[in-house]
Parts: C-alpha cells; structure tokens; sequence
C-alpha cells in the first residue's frame, strides 16, 4: 500500500483545494482530474485520495454532499467552504514564496 | 492545532458524525464503490472487457480495507472508540489476574488515600483563604518586648500616634475580646452563649466587608457609635430565627442593653478561628476605656489592644516594618517608665493570616504532608515494579501486536489505560480511606488545630487533586514498563517459546533499583517515626511536678450576667464548691484560674525591679488544690483556713520566680516575706511560700516565674478579681469513676446556674495527654505512614525475588544438578536481597540525614540526628527485608530438579 509521505500529502491537500475552488467534484471526477493536471508527477493510488479528502472536511476546509448525477445514480460531492477559500488562498501565497525560493537556491548552485 | 472557527464550523460535523457512525461507515463504503464503478465504466469505455475493467479499476484503488481504515482515523470518535476498547481489555486483564489487581490497587490506596487525608487537612487549616477582601494584605502589629517574646500589644496612646505617623497602611483598625469567656445573648428561657468582639468604628471598613442587612459603625464618633451592636449570620439565624426587621431592635448581651444596626454575611467571623459560633461585635470607645481603667484605680493599668491594619497597595510587609519601627521608636522613648520605653522601642508586623495558625502547627502539617507524599511515592514506585514484571511476562503478547502493525502510541495508550484502571480504583478506596481516616483523627485534630476540624466531605479542590494524582500515579507507575515493552525489539520475543528466560539481567537491575528506592523512602519515615517515638517517650519521662490521678477538671464558662453586681466568690463559686465537697466520694474540690497544661488564664504582671522589668504569670488558686494536684512545698506554706479577705493579702510563688526576684540567689527561702504587687490599693502582697516547680504551659518548655493568690482573699474591688469574672476551673479529686460523678456534677452545676450544664468536664490524665498535642498527632501519623512503609518495602523485596526465583527455575534445576549445594543457592538469592538493602539502606541514611530538620521542632530530648534511631530503624528495615526475602530464597532450594529441567 503506498502512503503518500509528508510532503506528497500536503502538495495533494494543496491541490485538491485547488481543483475544488474550480468546481465541486465528486471523488471520481476529482481523481481523474489529478490526474490530468499533475500527469504522472503524483505517484498515488486512487484510493489514498480518501482519506485525504476526509481529512479536509473534519478540519472544515471542504464539504460533502451527496447529489444525484447521470442514470438515476447519486455522488458525494466535494466543495469549497469559505474557509477553505481563505485557506487556500493563505496556503497557494505560501507555496508561492517557498517554491520561488527553492528555485532561485537550485538556480544558484547551477550557475556557481 | 484546529483554530477555533474551524473548530466551531465542524462541531455540528463532528456531533453528526458521533451520532450516526453506522451511517458514516455505510456512507463510506458506498462512496467507495462508486469510485470503483465509475472507474470501470471509464475503463469499458475505452475498449477493455468488463472483467478486465474490474480488474485494473480494483488495482488503481489500492488496497480497499487499507483505505478505509485510514479514512476510519480522521473521524473524530475512532479514537474514542479505540480507548473504550482499551478500557475493556484493561478491565478484562484485570479481572483475569484479580491478586495482581488486588495487591497494585490496595498498594496505590493507602499511598494516595493517607495523602488526601493529610491534604484535606492542610487545605482546611492553611490554604483556604480567609473571607475578608484581599486578606494578604492585613497585618497584626504589636510592640516588641524582651519579657513577652511573642510581643505586647498598644495601648490607646501608641495606636493614636502609630495612626497619625503612619503612611504604609489605608487604615488601621483594632479590637479586643470582650472580656473571658462567659458571654450571653439574655434570652428566656435560656440565655445563648455568644462570642463577643470589642472593635474599633473603622473595623469593617479596614477588613473589607459590609454587612448583608442594616450597616456597620462606619464614620461614626466612637461616642456616638456605643450601644450599637453587629450580629453575626449564625447568631441572626439561631436566635432571631432570620428575621429581616431585626435592625433598629433592642438585644441584652450580658448585663447591657444595645441596638441591633447590622448582620454580616454568612461565613463571615473575626477573629476568624472562631467557625460558626454566634457571634457579636460592639465598638470600642478609648475613651471610655481609659476613664473605666483609671477607676479601677491602678496607673499602671491600661486597656490594650489588637491592632490590624491593612497595606496600602504596592507597600511591602518590609516597607511597613521598617516604618513602624521608627515611629514606635520615636513613641516609646515618651513613656513615662524609661525602662518600658527601652523594652519596647520597636514594633512587630505579622500578616494575620499567620496569626492564625501557629507556625509549628504549619510546619508539622506540611511536614506530615511531605511524609504523606514520601508514602506515595512508595507506593507508585512499588506498583511501577510490579507493572514492570507483568510487562516482561508479557512481552510476547506486546510484541505480537507490533508485528502485526499496532503502533508505538497504541501500545503505550494500551498499558497506560491499564495504569489509569487501577490508579482509578484505588483512588476511590483512597477517598474512603482518607474520609474514614480524618474522621478517625477528628477529636485530635478539633483540640490540636485552630480552626476545627476538616469536614469529612471533601470539596472540589480536594477531588480536583485527587484527580490530578489519579492521573499522574498512572502516568509515573505505567510509562516506564510500557515503553520499555514497546521498545523492546520484537523478533526475539516472538522467536522464544514459553518463558523468556532472557527478559534479562537489564530488567532485574531496574527492579533492583526500584526497590533499593522504596527502601530508602522508607528508611527515611522510619526514623523521623522512630524519633517521635522517643519524645514522646522522653516526655513521658519528665516529672509533672503534680498527680495527675482520680483528678476532674470542669472549665466554669460562668453566664457573668446572672451574677452582676454580686460577689461572685459568696454567690457562686463558695456555695458550689460546698455543695460538690458533700457528694459521696469526694475527697477535696478546689477552684484554680488555670489548670496546668490545660485551660483557664492567668495574668501577666510585670515587676519593675532595680532597673530591670520582670514579668510572672499570675493566677488565684484556693487552698484545696494543694491537695488535689499534690503540690510540693520547697520552703513556706501554702494558703490555709487561716486567710482570709480580711487578713494580710498573701501570695505563694514557684520556684523558677524565687530563681529569679530572690535577693540571695543561693537561698530560695530568702524571698519569703518580700512584697510584691498589690492586691489591691495600700495592700502589698507578702510572699509566704514557694512551691516546687510544674510545667504549667508545656511539657517541653522550663518553667516559667509564677505567682498564685488565694481565691479566699479574691474580693470585687481587688485587680484580680477579673480572673474569677472570666473562667475559673473546678477541680475534684475523687475515687470514684468518672462516669459515676459527672451526671450527679452536671446536675449541682445546673443548680448553680442553667448555663452551667454543659460546660468541658475533663479528665487531668486527657488534659496532660492533650499537652502532647503536636508531637502526639506527628508520632501517630508517621507510626502509620512508617509501618505502611515498611509493609511496602516488604512486598517489593519478595515479590521482586519470588519473580526472580521463578523465572530462574530451570537455571537453578541445572546449577543444582552441575553439584551447587543448597546453602550456595540460598546465600545466591539472599545475596540480591542484601544488595539491594545495603544500597536503600545507605541512600535511606543520607536521606533521613538531610529531610529530619524538618522534625526538628517536634522534637523533645533527641536530637534530630540521633545515631541510635537511624540505626535501629536500618535494623528493623533489614530484618524485615531480608525475612521477606528468607521465603523466595527457600523456595529456590527446593526447585525439583526433574520439575526443572523439563520448565523449558
């Protein structure tokens, strides 16, 4: 069973709050759309999507409903809560600061 | 952590999903599957077979259990869940091993049953603030003085100018008891004893509390303030039955009339050691006082008063001291004898809070607390053993859980709710213990303490430290065996069958050493124990210098009002006295103002001598209690038939006074015939006799210069004549028992005056053992804590090497079957014993060594470090272990070689 380490399971968190400011998904839709944004970077089963998800919603960043969809059937959807936007929000700016740092330290070590 | 709005948005979240569980899990699931449906679908769509489909769907997931497990623990009551089931199998563990679970709960129950009981003590007496506004910042002043150690207290004159100079305090009130005991509120048909307090108009004001109906004597001109009173709530409540008009009213107190202006508060009592007696506060008006005194027609004589004062913010109990010193200087050098100018040039700032409570009384009590602890600690350290020898026997079941994936937490969280179970049992059997203890100790502790006894229910800051020691016992006794099972490497408990006879020398030694610990804790409480033991027995020791046999001590509480205006010697006292001489079996009956070692008063007079001011304790006794006490005559006689109140005043005085006034030191008889004092105006008092000495305040304290008048010269207009006026004591020698004379002495008292039934009726053999007061109550408690103790180490040392012998069963089948004779095997167990002793026994000394000052003030004709106590106690403690160890090591020797060998 692959865990996602540390630093995968914030990135996911990230992005997953991310996908969810676009639109509301169900777990299946968000998985594929993973997939599509992060092509094959994120090394993950579609299963530890869940426990992630869940994660989020008892720290009220999204929230679940179950809504009908196509063929009488019916999916929990995920949304953002406002405070999740503003979490977001907060968490993309911190992600902005780190990774723009990291680069110009990686750009460095390259050109010394 | 979860900020709070978080927290705030997810509660209904959280509540919904405690609730509905089963829905969350289905909800789950169908969550779930709907993933792995869809994915199908996806995958059909692009061109794969169903069953293919399904397939690689199911392996992109992952592992489906996995999942919901981990999913399983974001939910917020999966770790509740989880505890409750490790509460279940604690308590099933428990349940599977009851003399395990007997012995750990029992060991941990008396450790913390005898600390609640000591701390329910200490929290009553010490910690329990007063009820008045900000009581840390009233101080008692007095003037300091070489001849009253503890202090002498102002007259109005000093307090005037202390007043005036003063800049350390917001306001400075004082108060004096109305006088004696023997205060009534007149009732009919009988009147109600009340406990009167004089006190300044500024009083209620300076402590920070108004009264709960009507008003205090705030701001009033004390002249206008008299004939007012305040009552207490107890008193408003029993007397007046709660009536709210009883403000403006008319009440009789003794043999005055006063308005009622005011009712404090309930809970509201000063002085405040006075519980919940009925009380009354009246105002004093110096001025009056000092006209009332000069009548009297002693100079001398003044009133003096209790001065409390309250600090002014941001004004330290240093800063205050030092002022005071200085204007009290400034003061006593204006007064008019130069030698008390010279005695009391400075003044003595106590917070009254402290005034209370003695401070040998605090100090016994928290010392008893610390021993307390000590036996707790024991306790935990002896379960903290036991907890470490089952965690060893069952490494195999611990490691197994690891292997099959529990974490390190979920180990630890596992043996620490089987910490919390036992701990938690035996907390509920320490409150029973400690509630039964206290109310086991109440009669001591109400005669010993100043402010009564604790209530034997105990409040919340108790149960919130029983708790608190609840947890921390489980958390001391049980992390240390439960990390070192988790830690412990797992393949090597899972590869061994059976008895792991590795668990190993490591896990010994830690024992070792717990109980080398518990040796040396106990050590330490059996010589502070041992040295108790010998004061009292010294005390025991030391002559009384009177009988104390066949003698009954009454403490005449008289209602002073019934006798107003009459003499009370010829109305009361006289005709008592005859009626108790003619009951059967009497064999003398006697008054005395104070009883030695027990109750009554006496009066300090000072004697101006050549320049030097000496003060003895004075009393009146009448002639019969020679007799009683069995009194010795050094030179002189005592008072007879022969004296009357019209004869030449006498006076008879004890040995230490002739020590010290005696114009020949040499010769003791050369003071009789001095004059000293006056009994009244124009009538010097001639010494006649001098008594050997009695130790008339304390067993342990020498004696003290004392004088005695005869009640026979005791007449109204005569000074003294106030200690008849407040509490005399009647004493009876008698043969018969106890129990015969006191109902037919009740009834003469009733005769004599109503009040009188109920006064103290005492034996002198229980006064004298109550003197040992302090030292008695610390020598039985650490006598308990000591054997305790004791009893402890015992079990540690045999339940150690009963483990050690049985785990070494088949190592001792082999060394006895390589030829090792049975004393070899014996001397090897007794040997671990006596390491473990010999180390316990010389941190124990070091111990005992260092903590007995806090003894020290107990301690009467031994010192604190006493070589012989510690060595007899280091004997008991190695007899004792090595007895205990004796049982194991025996049963070593008997290992059946056959029964052995096959252990495997």
């Amino acid at each position: 069973m692959s865990k996602p380490t540390d630093l995968v399971q914030g990135t996911l968190d990230l992005l997953v709050l991310k996908i969810l400011a676009l639109q509301p998904l169900h777990g299946w839709a968000l998985s594929q759309r993973l997939k599509q944004v992060s092509g094959e970077v994120l090394q993950v089963s579609d299963g530890s999507l869940y426990p992630a998800l869940h994660k989020l919603e008892q720290q009220g960043w999204i929230h679940s409903e179950w809504k009908p969809t196509e063929n009488n059937r019916r999916a929990k959807f995920y949304s953002l809560t406002r405070l999740g936007k503003r979490h977001l929000e907060r968490e993309a700016a911190n992600w902005e600061r780190i990774s723009t740092a990291i680069s110009q330290v990686v750009r460095l070590t390259e050109i010394s | 952590m979860m900020r709070f709005e978080n927290w705030l948005y997810t509660l209904p979240l959280r509540v919904r999903s405690l609730v509905l569980r089963r829905r969350q899990n289905a909800d789950l699931h169908e969550e779930l599957l709907d993933h792995i449906d869809r994915q199908i679908e996806e995958n059909v769509a692009h061109g794969m077979r169903e069953e293919e489909a399904r397939q690689a769907a199911v392996r992109a997931f992952g592992n489906l259990v996995a999942v919901r497990e981990q999913t399983h623990d974001s939910w917020p009551w999966v770790s509740l869940e989880r505890l409750g089931q490790d509460f279940l199998y604690a308590f099933r563990q428990t349940r599977r091993s009851p003399g395990f679970a007997a012995v750990a709960i029992s060991t941990l129950a008396l450790g913390i049953g005898a600390a609640t009981a000591l701390f329910t003590v200490v929290d009553h007496v010490i910690l329990q603030p007063i009820a008045y506004k900000d009581p840390g910042r009233l101080v008692q002043i007095l003037k300091i003085s070489q001849y009253f150690p503890t202090g002498t207290e102002p007259d109005w004159t000093d307090i005037e100018q202390w007043m005036n100079q003063s800049r350390s305090f917001e306001s400075m009130a004082y108060w004096l008891r109305m006088r004696g005991r023997g205060n009534f509120l007149v009732k009919e048909p009988i009147s109600l004893e009340i406990r009167g307090t004089r006190v300044s108009t500024n009083f209620f004001e300076t402590l920070g509390v108004r009264p709960e109906i009507g008003r205090d004597f705030v701001s009033e001109e004390p002249s206008k303030a008299a004939g007012s009173v305040v009552i207490s709530d107890a008193l408003w409540r029993t007397a007046f039955a709660a009536e709210k008009g009883i403000v403006g009213s008319a009440i009789r107190i003794n043999d005055k009339s006063y308005t009622v202006i005011g009712v404090m508060p309930p809970g509201f009592s000063f002085p405040a050691n006075s519980n919940d007696q009925p009380q009354v506060w009246v105002p004093i008006d110096p001025a009056a006082d000092e006209v009332a005194s000069q009548k009297s027609g002693e100079d001398a004589a003044g009133v003096y008063y209790f001065v409390l004062a309250r600090l002014r913010p941001g004004v330290t109990l240093a800063d205050a001291q030092t002022e005071m010193n200085m204007i009290q200087r400034r003061v006593a050098a204006q007064y008019r004898n130069p030698e008390y100018g010279k005695d009391q040039a400075g003044a003595q700032l106590t917070p009254y809070e402290q005034t209370l409570v003695r401070a040998s009384v605090r100090e016994a009590l928290l010392a008893l607390l610390g021993a307390s602890l000590g036996l707790w600690l024991i306790a935990v350290v002896n379960v903290t053993g036991l907890l470490l020898a089952r965690a060893a026997s069952r490494q195999r079941e611990i490691a197994m859980r690891s292997a099959l994936g529990a974490s390190l937490g979920r180990v630890l969280q596992r043996m620490l709710v089987e910490g919390l179970l036992l701990s938690g049992a035996a907390s509920l059997l320490g409150l029973g213990l400690s509630i039964a203890s206290v109310k086991l100790l109440a009669r001591q502790l109400k005669d010993y303490l100043p402010l009564g006894a604790p209530p034997f229910v105990p409040d919340i800051s108790i149960l919130l430290g029983l708790l608190s020691m609840t947890l921390l016992t489980a958390a001391m006794a049980t992390v240390w065996p439960a990390w070192m099972a988790a830690r412990a490497p797992i393949e090597p408990a899972l590869r061994q069958g059976g008895q792991q006879a590795g668990t190993g020398r490591h896990q010994h030694r830690v024992r070792g050493v717990l109980v080398s610990i518990e040796i040396a804790m106990s050590l330490t409480l059996l010589v502070s124990c041992g040295l108790l033991l010998r004061t009292i027995y010294t005390l025991r020791q030391v002559p009384l210098g009177f009988r104390v046999d066949h003698i009954l001590v009454a403490s005449l509480d008289i209602p002073r009002y019934r006798f107003a205006g009459h003499d009370l010697m010829s109305a009361l006292y006289q005709p008592l006295l005859e009626r108790v001489q003619q009951m059967r079996g009497i064999e003398a009956a006697g008054l005395m103002s104070r009883v030695p070692l027990g109750p009554g008063e006496t009066v300090g007079l000072g004697i101006p001598d050549n320049g030097k001011v000496t003060s003895a304790a004075v009393g009146v006794v009448s002639p019969q209690v020679q007799r009683i006490l069995g009194m010795h005559m050094l030179v002189g006689r005592f008072f007879n038939g022969d004296d009357t109140p019209g004869s030449d005043a006498k006076v008879v005085v004890n040995r230490a006074f002739a020590q010290a006034y005696a114009p020949d030191k040499r010769e003791l008889a050369s003071v009789i015939g001095m004059d000293m004092w006056q009994l009244k105006k124009g009538r010097p008092l001639h010494i006649v006799g001098v008594l050997d000495d009695q130790h008339a305040f304390s067993i342990a304290a020498p004696s003290f210069p004392e004088a005695e008048v005869c009640t026979c010269q005791l007449t109204p207009d005569v000074d003294l004549y106030g200690l008849a006026n407040s509490e005399m004591q009647l004493l009876i020698r008698s043969s018969r028992p106890e129990k015969d004379i006191v109902p037919e002495l009740r009834t003469l008292l009733r005769q004599a005056a109503p009040e009188l039934e109920q006064v103290d009726i005492s034996t002198m053999e229980q006064i004298v053992e109550d003197s040992y007061g302090s030292q008695r109550l610390a020598a039985h408690l650490l006598a308990g804590f000591g054997g305790a103790a004791l009893l402890l180490c015992v079990a540690g040392i045999y339940g150690l090497l009963a483990y050690v012998v049985a785990q070494r069963t088949h190592e001792l089948g082999i060394r006895i079957a390589l030829g090792a004779s049975r004393v070899n095997i014996l001397w090897m167990v007794m040997r671990q014993a006596g390491t473990m002793l010999l180390f316990g026994v010389a941190m124990g000394a070091v111990n005992s060594w260092l903590s007995s000052r806090f003894v020290r003030s107990f301690l009467y004709g031994v010192r604190a470090h006493d070589g012989w106590t510690l060595a007899s106690a280091a004997v008991v403690l190695c007899a004792c272990g090595l007895f205990a160890a004796y049982i194991p090591a025996r049963r070593a020797t008997r290992v059946d070689l056959v029964v052995a060998l096959h252990s495997e």
